[in-house]
């Protein structure tokens, strides 16, 4: 152990020498290193994790930048894959962490075998599909789920610790239709909001990891800071009638593809359809409205048409959406979670 | 919910298929011909079975001629990889589905046949005097769809199958979309040497089934060999039909299926099932035909056509067409370019393919209908489409 670099945490009685070197022995899976990944990845590694898996499909983009710390423009330019450029960040910023990239779309083919390899799961999901997947494979492994969230001013947070507390699905039992709920993309983020939930998933994280679950908040934690508001309100397990059908029945719909379902490329060239995630069905002349003018949005009773960025997304009734303009069935589901939000 | 792409593979299925292969999965279920046991010759005779009614249906006087094997691309690669030899010609179509295009593309890269293709009208009928042209006294093989699974066109099969013959060379037919819907005699007025196809479509078995006729005294070498039963003694594949191609443990649970739908389709008799998409075919072109902004690609008329329809919408790609169809009216249709895109080339509807509805036996004029005032509703409020 490197006492120096970690001398003023050590310091902490909360932490301790004995603590320090739980850290070191532990891994965590970053799930997602957007806003959320970037910041609770490089507060992990510098506190010392011994190792970070570290999944993301996407490559850095400009816009990403005023808030995901650990890129720069030079990434941006060439582009790399966020799970690179972070890893390459992070070995940097500690030597003594392990920092393994995953440059792939987490599904339900990869990501048990992910979560069963580390200690805890950081959620930097950008969307709610991976948010239930993740959930479940959290919960069938046993492995803690530090899950957060933030988008415009308001953020997030709450942690499930498998057969202690309520789940994901305890919580949120549905995904909400597409383009239901802000995204980044349509409302904005402000960077310090995404900061703070980041942090404090971090800090949540590194209480179970030195031995400290008691010590981890049982509430769900929300706050608006440019209103200047925080609340924290009580989740319990949803055990009334047949309970929670993840973590009480065990039933893990999303692990084993009976909800959601792959990205899967139709016949022809260059149009990958991404299943509805959702029950509940889109308001499609809504969501035209709601869309930024660039998007070119154009709406029937039966589909909305719009353009993101070099792709032409088409949402249907059903919540089903077409991705033309990419081959690869990942940036398809990006570009749906960007705009989206499933 | 309502089912129009009985040309990818037919569903519903009849009530007897799924009784047939239940019966099998509970009782039968022994491995065929490996023993004689009870549960062994009880496969066996439903192997046999199925290899029996696919023979009648398509006229074939010797069941053993028939090779069973797991669908229409199998059977098909079962002949390419039987028949040719390096330096062989072979003439094909612009017509054919992947599972033709790609094996004899694969074989003529690699130097081994040399390769050509006959011409089509805009129907996509194949010209047989164009074939006629390309045959040369190296010409081993001809190879082309009976009907176009993208487009629905019925070839002049007696036309190829005269010049085919003349010239001495061997057919070989891709009866996907044929088989179950229309009459095929492979006995008939001129001899078909080779014919695949799978046993999930017209002949309403459960995917996982196809057959190879091959015509008597045509040996091919088998594409896949290893355990038959029978005579386990000797060191290579056994030299008699329908062994000789049979390698392996075939898929008896879905056999049983096979046998129990090409039963079906007798009973109820291909005349029968052909006039009944005959008719609904000839609804759906002419209620196509009276919406604007609807082209009908292919023949125009039901007659020299299957179920299969395809056409294209004004300002909607097929696939957003396919996506409303499926997502707001549940009508399930195929859209892009069926796995057929030099076909589509030919015809002119690339890059963006077509919307493709196929028609099978449990089919109603509700179904058509409820097409026709989905697309004419889409159609209109297509026309109005407003920006945001």
């Amino acid at each position: 152990m490197d006492h120096g670099r970690y001398r003023r945490q050590t310091r902490l009685p909360e932490i301790g020498e004995d603590g320090q070197q739980r850290l070191l022995d532990s891994s965590v899976l970053v799930a997602g290193c957007g806003a959320l990944g970037s910041v609770a990845a490089m507060l992990l590694a510098r506190a010392g994790v011994g190792r970070l898996v570290l999944a993301d499909r996407d490559v850095v983009e400009r816009q990403n930048l005023h808030r995901q710390v650990l890129y720069d423009d030079e990434d941006a330019d060439i582009p790399t894959p966020k799970a690179q450029a972070a890893a390459r960040r992070l070995s940097r910023a500690n030597p003594d962490v392990l920092c393994e990239a995953v440059v792939a779309d987490l599904d339900r083919t990869n990501v048990l075998a992910l979560v069963e390899s580390v200690d805890l799961v950081i959620d930097g999901a950008d969307n709610f599909e991976l948010r239930f997947l993740l959930n479940e494979a959290c919960v069938r492994a046993g492995r803690p789920f530090v899950s957060g969230g933030a988008v415009g001013t308001y953020g997030i947070q709450f942690t499930v610790l498998p057969g202690q507390t309520a789940c994901y699905a305890c919580v949120v039992d549905e995904p909400p239709a597409p383009g239901s709920t802000p995204t980044c993309e349509t409302a904005g983020i402000l960077p310090m909001v995404s900061t703070m939930v980041a942090a404090t998933q971090a800090t949540e994280a590194v209480k179970i990891l030195v031995g400290h679950s008691d010590r981890v908040r049982r509430t769900l934690l929300s706050m608006d800071p440019w209103i200047g508001t925080r609340s924290e309100v009580a989740i319990t397990r949803a055990t009334v009638g047949d309970g929670c059908p993840v973590c009480v029945q065990h039933r893990f719909d999303w692990l084993e593809g009976r909800r959601g379902g792959q990205a899967l490329r139709l016949c022809g060239r260059d149009v990958i359809q991404v299943p509805p995630s959702a029950g509940a069905r889109p308001d499609l002349a809504k969501l035209a409205a709601s869309l930024p003018t660039a998007a070119h949005a154009v709406v029937t009773p039966f589909l909305l048409r719009f353009v993101a960025g070099a792709c032409e997304v088409t949402l249907f009734a059903d919540g089903r959406a077409l991705v033309r303009g990419t081959e690869d069935p990942a940036r398809a589901r990006a570009v749906v979670a960007e705009y989206l939000g499933m | 919910m309502i089912y129009l792409d009985n040309a990818a593979t037919t569903f519903p299925k009849p009530e007897a298929v799924h009784q047939a292969m239940e019966h099998f999965a509970r009782n039968d279920a022994g491995n065929p011909g490996r023993s004689g046991h009870h549960w062994a010759t009880a496969a066996s005779g439903e192997v046999e079975g199925a290899r029996q009614e696919v023979a009648r249906l398509i006229g074939a006087p010797d069941p053993s001629r028939v090779a069973l094997c797991l669908n229409a691309t199998d059977a098909l690669s079962m002949a390419f990889h039987g028949i040719l030899r390096p330096g062989d010609h072979v003439v094909t179509s612009r017509m054919e589905h992947n599972s033709v295009v790609r094996p004899l593309n694969a074989l003529a890269r690699a130097g081994l046949i040399d390769l050509d293709r006959a011409d089509n009208d805009m129907t996509g009928c194949i010209d047989p005097d164009s074939l006629r042209r390309l045959m040369r006294p190296s010409t081993r093989l001809v190879a082309m769809t009976w009907a176009s699974n993208a487009f629905g066109t019925i070839q002049p099969i007696d036309q190829i199958a005269e010049v085919v013959k003349t010239q001495g060379a061997l057919l070989l037919l891709d009866a996907s979309q044929a088989v179950g819907s229309i009459d095929v005699d492979v006995a008939g007025r001129v001899p078909i040497d080779l014919l695949a196809f799978p046993g999930h479509k017209g002949l309403m078995g459960p995917m996982g089934t196809g057959a190879l006729y091959i015509r008597a005294g045509l040996d091919l070498a088998p594409w896949r060999e290893g355990g038959t039963g029978g005579d386990s003694t000797l060191p290579v594949q056994p030299l008699a039909m329908p062994h000789r191609m049979e390698g392996g443990t075939p898929n008896a649970h879905g056999l049983a299926g096979l046998r129990a739908g090409c039963r079906w389709v007798m009973e109820r008799g291909v005349g029968a099932i052909r006039e009944h998409e005959r008719l609904l075919a000839a609804r759906l072109l002419a209620g196509l035909s009276s919406i604007d902004g609807v082209s009908i690609h292919g023949p125009a008329g039901a007659n020299g056509r299957t179920g299969a329809i395809s056409f294209t919408l004004k300002d909607l790609d097929p696939h957003d067409a396919a996506g409303a169809l499926d997502a707001t009216f549940g009508i399930a249709v195929r859209a892009g370019l069926h796995c057929a895109p030099e076909a589509h080339a030919s015809l002119g509807t690339l890059p963006a393919g077509t919307v493709r509805a196929s028609l099978g036996p449990f089919n109603t004029t509700n179904d058509v209908d409820h097409l026709i005032d989905a697309l004419a509703g889409m159609l209109a409020s297509t026309a109005k489409m407003s920006a945001c």
